[in-house]
């Protein structure tokens, strides 16, 4: 009977092949390495998706339990175990979210969360692009001259007014509005960025 | 509207941030009701703070209250002055990452039950109970897109066929180390040829499976493999020591269990192709225990006077090597093969002019050991 000799070899980067050797023939460690080397990054894509730590973790769960119980449905032949593990993750976090907007929609709260998830593919939604803008401009309040973040922080997150923040700073009311104009509008900037592209990716 | 627009854009920032004083409160929208530019640059700013106020994806879960998210982002702004710069690093991450070893451990013990655990057997087991967890891994995706319990895998048998001969494959060595036979019972005599007796018991097998469902077949197989990997003579070397004849060839207890490692290999490897999957080979350690154990068969079956050949395995970067025939006179030829070929070879999946191969020497006499590991075959 003629048989094919490249069905045993490989064309992806050996790390993959290897472990989904080991992970077809029940090799538990061979899990363990998937988990220290992908758990983050599919934390990290569910948490964004739903914006929830327990989701996220039971995301993780439901993964990696797949990669496990169904290591055949990963073809290495195919792509790269990150790739998949990813687009199931997002596959999952989305069904979340749609799980959670339908108990919603069913105990009578608005259903703008549901339409907010596409129905077609992977892809930035409003909900996740909201949160990586978030993400974007904590990053960028952080990165502020120190002058303009302590009034944005007494205004904003300790709720002074500005008349309040500049006593308690010391320094004259026209500053403490000129610095908390200066902020928000470079804050402002960032966001005429596009969120970056890789983020979607996980990198 | 004055020059200044009234002091509305130095107010603007502030306005944004819920940070005016009482006084100016009227003052605004007041302005912004009758002043475009204003109005954009007080939307933009507005839209700003609005996103700040989106939890960015951290332990603020739900609560999109300005004051839980500022108790998460002025930690981030007023402790760690740049460090939380980075999207994807640094403490808003961290919480996504789930903490921590318990955190991990959590997930992975979990996502662990989702497949029996491989039992704890001896090394001489480990191939047999290792290609037994990777059948029932690929059988989990038959009747999921890749093809139906019917499809045609080998001689006439389909997919569900397949493994019930494995049910009777397998049943020789069961009853041999005491387990029950399976339903129906067996027909055969004593002094029938090994052969036959095997041909008939999988042929009996196989109709009384067809009529049950798929999954009762598998189910039947796989309890019936766990059952063998459940024995004594799997666990402990000493009990596996004694010689036994199956299938026509006398080998000790731990060799038969490899014998059953490899065929429940092949009939994977069968399976995976008739479905389209690629089979991985078994993990290094397996397959070499699969191939000194044909080597040394293929040598009894030589015999000690055969014009001796010399015979490398290569598996990946490693290679072992062999003198076939007898030890009495030189090699008059040379025969390479890969690991999986050579079992392939040995497995009646190759025949010998169609199995890759490195030949020197006497090319009669090195194809007189190709034909001869191929004769081996019994699946």
């Amino acid at each position: 009977m003629p048989v094919e000799p490249t069905l045993h070899k490989s064309e992806r980067p050996p790390a993959d092949a290897e472990l989904h050797q080991r992970l077809v023939y029940g090799d538990e460690s061979a899990l363990s390495e998937a988990y220290a080397a992908y758990g983050g990054l599919v934390r990290r894509i569910a948490g964004r998706v739903t914006n929830s730590p327990a989701a996220a973790e039971d995301v993780a769960q439901e993964v990696f339990a797949q990669l496990w119980s169904r290591p055949y449905a990963f073809d290495a032949r195919r792509g790269s175990l990150r790739t998949w593990l990813s687009v199931i993750a997002h596959r999952r976090a989305v069904d979340w979210v749609r799980g959670e907007a339908r108990h919603r929609k069913a105990a009578g709260a608005d259903d703008s969360a549901l339409h907010a998830i596409p129905d077609t593919g992977p892809g930035p939604d409003e909900a996740v692009v909201d949160r990586e803008r978030s993400l974007l401009l904590h990053s960028a309040l952080a990165e502020l001259p120190q002058p303009q973040r302590e009034v944005v922080h007494l205004a904003y997150f300790a709720g002074r007014t500005y008349r309040q923040a500049a006593v308690e700073l010391g320094i004259p009311e026209g500053t403490a509005k000129t610095r908390l104009r200066s902020a928000l509008r470079k804050l402002a900037e960032t966001l005429a960025e596009p969120p970056d592209p890789a983020w979607e990716r996980g990198a | 509207m004055t020059d200044d627009h009234d002091g509305v854009p130095e107010l603007l920032a502030a306005w944004a941030f819920g940070a005016l004083q009482p006084a100016d409160e009227k003052v605004v929208p007041l302005h912004l009701a009758g002043c475009e530019s204003c109005a954009a640059e007080a939307e933009r700013l507005r839209e700003t703070v609005r996103l700040l106020d989106v939890p960015p994806g951290t332990a603020a879960a739900g609560n999109g209250s300005p004051a839980a998210a500022a108790r998460n982002g002025s930690a981030a702004v007023s402790q760690n002055g740049s460090a939380a710069g980075v999207p994807g690093a640094g403490p808003l991450e961290a919480s996504v990452v789930g903490g921590g070893p318990a955190g991990a451990d959590g997930v992975l013990a979990l996502a662990l039950r989702s497949r029996p655990a491989l039992p704890r057997v001896a090394e001489h087991a480990a191939p047999y109970a290792a290609a037994v967890a990777g059948l029932r891994a690929l059988l989990r995706e038959v009747d999921d897109g890749h093809g139906p319990w019917g499809t045609p895998v080998v001689h006439d048998w389909d997919v569900r066929d397949t493994v019930g001969h494995l049910i009777a494959a397998d049943e020789q060595l069961a009853v041999r180390l005491g387990l029950e036979t399976h339903t129906p019972p067996p027909r055969i005599t004593g002094d029938t040829p090994w052969e036959e007796a095997w041909n008939t018991r999988t042929a009996d097998v196989i109709a009384y499976e067809r009529t049950r469902d798929p999954q009762e077949t598998v189910d039947a197989w796989a309890e019936r493999a766990a059952a063998l990997l459940a024995t004594p003579e799997a666990r402990d070397p000493e009990r596996a020591a004694h010689a036994t004849t199956l299938m026509g060839v006398r080998l000790p207890v731990a060799d038969h269990f490899v014998v059953r490692g490899f065929e429940a290999w092949i009939h994977t490897d069968d399976i995976g192709r008739a479905l389209g999957l690629a089979v991985p080979p078994p993990p290094d350690a397996h397959l070499w225990r699969l191939v000194r154990l044909a080597v040394r068969i293929l040598g009894m079956a030589l015999g000690p006077t055969a014009p001796p050949v010399l015979f490398a395995v290569t598996a990946g970067e490693s290679s072992t090597e062999w003198v076939l025939g007898s030890e009495d006179e030189a090699v008059r030829g040379e025969l390479v093969l890969d690991a999986v070929d050579f079992c392939l070879l040995v497995g009646g999946r190759y025949t010998p002019d169609e199995v890759p191969r490195g030949m020197a020497g006497d090319e009669d006499v090195v194809r007189d050991v190709l034909e001869r590991a191929a004769a081996l075959s019994w699946l």
